[in-house]
């Protein structure tokens, strides 16, 4: 049996954040590291200097548009009637008091200390996850804006700030791409329990014995407030499991392509 | 390609208004548009709200040809002319280079090698004399230097930027390497936001790779009743 995990916005809103990334991230480190040969390589595959730039910014738009329908949708799901329920309760990706706790006992656990965790329906690394993307998007947005306007931008503030907006979006974009690259890649392919490939995101659904482990706090809520039956969702096709698999493996393999040379290439670009 | 900017002029201005960008950056310029600012800023003003660049300037008092900082009394003294003549004339430079064995067969970069690391050169690739000029090349503290601040927008900065104002032209071209001790003097609001963004990095790291490895360890590893 299998249980619905995400809807199937939440996963267009994740798919839709993997396409835009990876362009994000290949065509600004086209950018960032042009005074290398990989670099130009890069930019060649782009058509280009200029042509790679107008992509990233036309790209970099969708992106702060995505961001405002996921923060409308967002909105909408807020349960206003029942308001601290809805942002402190167990279905709530709001960081809580229990993450503190589970993060301790997870401490504990790594050093066979102590049980495993009981996780609810939202790990506190996967809250990590949304949130950081959630605050790490405004903040290139901004800066991208900015930079993208310079001239119109510094009608309204000083000019110097696009200094520090040209700064703050490279190095924010450097942690979010190793940060995505090594550890969000890590957690849904490599780590024993997700090998190959988490599916979850794509299926939409996770098996009951996968929940029974990993998240078992979760699948008691669902059971005590009844909604087992509703969540039951069916085991997604062979060919849609085909195609995912080999959608993901192309997307780790770039995002790691495109990690691995930017480490070798950092040696000849400085951050301005 | 007119659409174009009409469309993303609009998308940006949605934006501003959607983002407090100017709660991130503290604003310094809001009371640029009144009408008693000061004396230089209505100069510079003029210039961009007429789109008239060059056309008016302004001279350098008598005693001293070098201007840095608009401060205090030096702010007073200057006078418009109605053509700018005596400032577009290049005689009236003084030559940073006067005397310097070799200079005529050297290149730039051989003596200023830490100005050649900035965006401009580097990624536009643009010659260092798109900005500072023929000779002879001023300090671009001297009154006349057309990279001098009073003017460096319009003279220099409006050849390819179309529409710079003097705020456009505070961007600081050469800037120190951002985490090093010189940009904690010259440039602290750069300095800071490297290290602050480079801490954070490293803390997320540090936190996330051991963290995942940990895990990834006791799933292979534990028993399976605790895995
Ligand atoms: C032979 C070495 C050499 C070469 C070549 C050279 N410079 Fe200089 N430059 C100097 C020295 C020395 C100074 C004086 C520095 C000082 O007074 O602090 C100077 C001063 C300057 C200044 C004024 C700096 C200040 O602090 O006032 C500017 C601007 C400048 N050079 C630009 C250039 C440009 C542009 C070129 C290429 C066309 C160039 N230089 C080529 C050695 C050189
Ligand atoms: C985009 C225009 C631009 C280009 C290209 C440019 N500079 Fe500059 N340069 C400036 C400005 C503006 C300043 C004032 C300080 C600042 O903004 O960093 C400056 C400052 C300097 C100074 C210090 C002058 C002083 O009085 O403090 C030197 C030296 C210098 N530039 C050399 C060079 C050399 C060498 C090159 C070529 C490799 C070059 N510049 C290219 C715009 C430019
Ligand atoms: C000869 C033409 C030219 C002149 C003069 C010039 N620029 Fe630029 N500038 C460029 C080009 C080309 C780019 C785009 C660089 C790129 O896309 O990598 C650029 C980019 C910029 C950017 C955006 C940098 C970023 O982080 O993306 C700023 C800010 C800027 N210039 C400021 C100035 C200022 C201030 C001056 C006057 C001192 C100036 N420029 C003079 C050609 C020029």
């Amino acid at each position: 049996m299998r249980i619905k995990r995400f809807s199937a916005l939440d996963r267009v809103f994740h798919l839709f954040l993997i396409l835009t990334f990876l362009i994000q991230t290949a065509t600004g480190f086209s950018r960032l590291f042009f005074p290398t040969e990989w670099g130009k390589t890069l930019n060649a595959v782009f058509g280009g200097y200029e042509s790679s730039i107008l992509i990233h910014k036309w790209v970099g738009i969708l992106m702060i548009w995505g961001f405002i329908f996921h923060t409308l949708y967002l909105i909408t799901r807020i349960d206003w009637k029942n308001l601290g329920n809805s942002i402190f309760g167990p279905d709530s990706l709001v960081p809580n008091i229990h993450d503190v706790k589970h993060f301790r006992q997870r401490l504990r656990w790594f050093f066979g200390m102590g049980p495993r965790p009981r996780l609810g329906r939202w790990a506190y690394w996967e809250k990590f996850d949304y949130w950081a993307v959630y605050w790490g998007l405004p903040l290139l947005a901004v800066t991208g804006v900015m930079m993208m306007y310079p001239v119109f931008t510094s009608r309204y503030i000083p000019g110097w700030t696009l200094n520090v907006a040209a700064l703050l979006h490279r190095a924010e974009a450097i942690l979010a791409v190793s940060y995505i690259f090594i550890v969000h890649f890590y957690v849904g392919h490599l780590r024993p329990s997700s090998f190959p490939m988490n599916e979850a995101m794509f299926a939409g659904s996770v098996s009951v014995e996968e929940l029974a482990e990993e998240k078992p706090a979760w699948l008691e809520q669902l059971q005590n407030e009844g909604k087992i039956k509703t969540a039951k969702a069916k085991t997604p096709p062979l060919l849609y499991r085909v195609i995912y698999f080999i959608f993901g493996y192309a997307a780790l393999g770039l995002g790691v392509y495109l990690l691995i040379n930017s480490i070798v290439y950092s040696r000849y670009i400085t951050l301005h | 390609m007119q659409t174009y900017t009409c469309i993303s002029k609009a998308m940006a201005w949605v934006f501003f208004m959607t983002l407090p960008a100017s709660v991130l950056f503290p604003v310094l310029c809001f009371g640029r548009g009144e009408e008693v600012t000061s004396f230089i800023n209505r100069y510079k003003q003029y210039e961009v709200s007429t789109g008239y660049y060059e056309t008016y300037e302004m001279r350098p008092r008598h005693e001293s040809p070098l201007v840095s900082r608009f401060r205090g009394r030096d702010r007073d003294p200057f006078g418009y002319t109605s053509t700018s003549a005596s400032v577009r004339n290049r005689h009236l430079l003084s030559d940073s280079h006067r005397g310097i064995k070799f200079y005529d067969n050297s290149r730039c970069e051989m003596c200023h090698a830490n100005e050649t690391r900035d965006i401009h050169t580097v990624r536009a690739n643009l010659t260092c004399r798109q900005c500072h000029g023929a000779e002879p090349i001023a300090s671009i503290d001297h009154y006349y230097s057309p990279l001098n601040p009073i003017r460096r927008h319009a003279y220099v900065c409006s050849k390819c930027h179309e529409g710079a104002s003097a705020s456009f032209a505070s961007y600081v071209i050469h800037e120190p390497a951002a985490g090093s001790a010189d940009s904690k003097t010259q440039f602290p609001a750069l300095f800071y936001a490297y290290w602050f963004m480079l801490i954070l990095l490293a803390g997320t790291l540090a936190f996330f790779i051991p963290h995942s490895i940990m895990m990834g360890v006791r799933e292979l590893f534990g028993k399976s009743k605790d895995r």
